[in-house]
């Protein structure tokens, strides 16, 4: 079931990073695939009937895998970063273009190109 | 028009592709884990530390996590170094109301108290030094909200507590490097494990815990310090 | 068990509606709301380590630095007086041909409109402080005070004097009754000569105000038509040169492919 829902929280940040045109909602889809990706792993590490992985004496019932937990806390750590550091990227771009629709800056950067072409070399 | 259905098709051809992957190994057979893997059968003695995640991603694995916190300094150096090179739009800075600066300057000593917990029982409860580092360092955002971003950032200012920043990795990669001068192999936990669940035990957990805090706690109040420049007024 | 299947229901939802949304800072939120719900979720999966991380950093620090670094790039703010045919609300709509210039303005450089309206004297405050980009609203902005800049203009306009103690001692009280609608405008020019705000438009009306006013049938005896030739721009913060640049990029190109003079047309004429 958690699988699920990260495949499909998955598709869904996928296609926000594709068709939303403003960088920072798309970057905001980019956090979102990243969260799916975690919602799967720690998915993997839960089994029915299962604890929190922390010792208690005299305790029976299975607990819940760490490993991916582990595993995971970095990925989230990591994540942050990314997203601040993109994100400063953006601000950059929307420094220099003063929009953030991801189009109209392509769109800005093929006719600077174009200028760039039309100035004779020197 | 046709752009948008082109990126529309790759995006579903991406989403389909990889979710079926995912799920034809997820339902297929997968190799069963060993009844008990190497990190499941004694941790607890190994480790010393009661939380296994904890025991985990500061013992066994310490290696991830000492790059984890590179990866997260380069990004802060990322975050100043750009920033500073922007012309800042240099409004004046205002005060917010009343009724917020009165809350923030309740909340913030709370949050320094959770903070100081899950930073000191990070290997006996869930916690550690990602969490409280960034708990601390929100803490600390609530006291630039009461006082005015500027009268913090005075206070706090960015470029001497970069250096202590650094001079926190430069620790945490000299005590992770120290066991190379016995003769050891490095990342090797020199410190006795004490009895479980107890404050003083799980080896050098305590001491990986304060140093990524103290790191975590100065990177993110850089990043918010960076962030809040550029945007005039809190 | 329960609980944490409805939880993990609601996660699509909630990361949909965000991602759907048009302005930024709806989406923000929205994924703000999805983090927690996810640190809700991964408790209940048995991971507390993950859950505390996923609402410390992923809910908490990365929705307040999208906050700090949005409301910088998020949304272009106008202080206006209102103005029948330049600026003013009609129902829940604003109309007029400053707001329609301004918000093809903000959909050029990718910023949403917000429209304040405030009394006329305010305006310089709110500019020089920061508080606001851009000032609109039937301003004649030849010389503007300190602390702000005039744009290029965009409408030409006569300008009118009026003696301002005729103003502030007798209309003010003869008009109010009937007028109650105006009483901004004469209150509001009347504060202009004795606070001396923004000197280019002291004692004076200038042409869109005094075409209100006879439309509402008020007593305008008393103006005498000045020599001269005013024009209509707006005043943009000092700190916020690079929209000053923007917008007279804007409105260069707006003047030569005739889109403004139909614009002109459409309200004035």
């Amino acid at each position: 079931m958690a699988a699920v829902i990260a495949w499909i929280l998955f598709g869904m940040g996928v296609l926000g990073l594709v068709l939303r045109r403003d960088l920072v909602i798309k970057l905001l889809a980019l956090g979102l695939v990243n969260s799916s990706a975690i919602l799967f792993l720690v998915s993997l590490g839960d089994r029915p009937g299962a604890v929190s992985p922390i010792e208690v004496p005299g305790l029976q019932a299975p607990l819940a895998d760490p490993l991916p937990q582990a595993l995971v806390l970095s990925a989230i750590v990591v994540n942050f970063a990314i997203l601040a550091l993109a994100l400063v990227f953006v601000m950059i771009l929307v420094e220099r273009y003063h929009t953030t629709d991801s189009i109209r800056i392509e769109q800005e950067v093929e006719k600077e190109k174009d200028e760039e072409e039309e100035m004779p070399c020197r | 028009m046709r752009q948008s259905r082109r990126l529309t098709l790759i995006a579903a051809l991406i989403v389909v592709g990889f979710i079926g992957t995912i799920a034809w190994t997820y339902f297929s057979d997968r190799p069963q884990p060993l009844e008990t893997p190497l990190y499941l059968a004694r941790p607890v003695e190994e480790t010393g530390a009661i939380n296994r995640v904890t025991g985990i991603y500061l013992n066994y694995r310490l290696l991830d996590t000492l790059l984890e916190v590179l990866v997260f300094s380069v990004a802060i150096l990322g975050i100043q170094h750009y920033l500073a090179r922007s012309k800042a739009v240099r409004l004046p800075r205002l005060m917010e109301s009343e009724v917020v600066r009165t809350a923030v300057s309740l909340l913030s000593p709370l949050a320094f108290l959770l903070s100081l917990f899950f930073v000191l029982f990070g290997h006996l409860s869930p916690g550690g030094g990602f969490a409280s580092g960034v708990i601390a360092a929100s803490g600390l955002l609530y006291v630039g909200i009461a006082l005015g971003m500027k009268e913090a950032e005075q206070r706090l200012s960015p470029k001497r507590l970069g250096r202590v920043e650094k001079g926190v990795l430069l620790l945490l990669i000299a005590y992770v490097l120290f066991p190379v001068l016995l003769g050891r192999t490095p990342l090797t936990d020199l410190l006795p494990r004490g009895t479980p669940g107890h404050l003083l035990s799980g080896g050098s957990i305590l001491i990986y815990n304060l140093l990524i805090a103290s790191k975590v706690l100065i990177g993110a109040w850089i990043a918010i310090v960076s962030f809040a420049q550029h945007r005039g007024e809190l | 068990m329960t609980a944490q299947w409805i939880l993990l229901g609601f996660l699509p939802i909630v990361a949909g509606i965000a991602l759907l949304q048009s302005r930024r800072l709806s989406a923000l939120i929205g994924m703000g709301l999805f983090s927690f719900l996810l640190a809700a979720a991964y408790l209940l999966m048995h991971a507390p380590d993950v859950a505390i991380t996923e609402a410390t950093i992923g809910a908490a620090l990365v929705t307040a630095i999208y906050v700090l670094a949005i409301r910088r790039t998020g949304r272009l703010i106008v202080v206006a007086d209102e103005v029948p045919g330049l600026m003013a609300r009609e129902g829940d709509r604003i109309t007029g041909l400053e707001y329609e210039i301004l918000a093809g303005f903000a959909r050029e450089i990718g910023l949403d409109l917000t429209v304040r309206f405030v009394p006329m004297r305010r305006i310089h405050w709110l500019l020089s402080h920061g508080e606001a980009d851009l000032g609109a609203g039937g301003l004649i902005s030849s010389a503007p005070p300190t602390g702000v800049r005039a744009t290029p203009p965009h409408l030409e306009t006569g300008l009118f004097s009026y003696s301002a103690a005729e103003v502030s001692d007798e209309n003010e009280e003869t008009a109010h009754p009937a007028h109650p609608d105006y009483e901004g405008y004469f209150v509001d020019l009347a504060d202009h000569g004795r606070h001396q705000m923004l000197p280019s438009v002291v004692h004076s009306l200038d042409l869109a105000r005094v075409l209100a006013l006879s439309r509402r049938g008020i007593d305008l005896e008393g103006l005498t038509r000045r020599d001269g030739t005013f024009a209509y721009g707006f005043l943009v913060s000092e700190n916020r040169q690079e929209i000053a640049r923007d917008y007279a990029n804007y409105l260069q190109r707006l003047r030569s492919s005739g889109r403004l003079d139909a614009m002109i047309r459409r309200y004035v004429v």
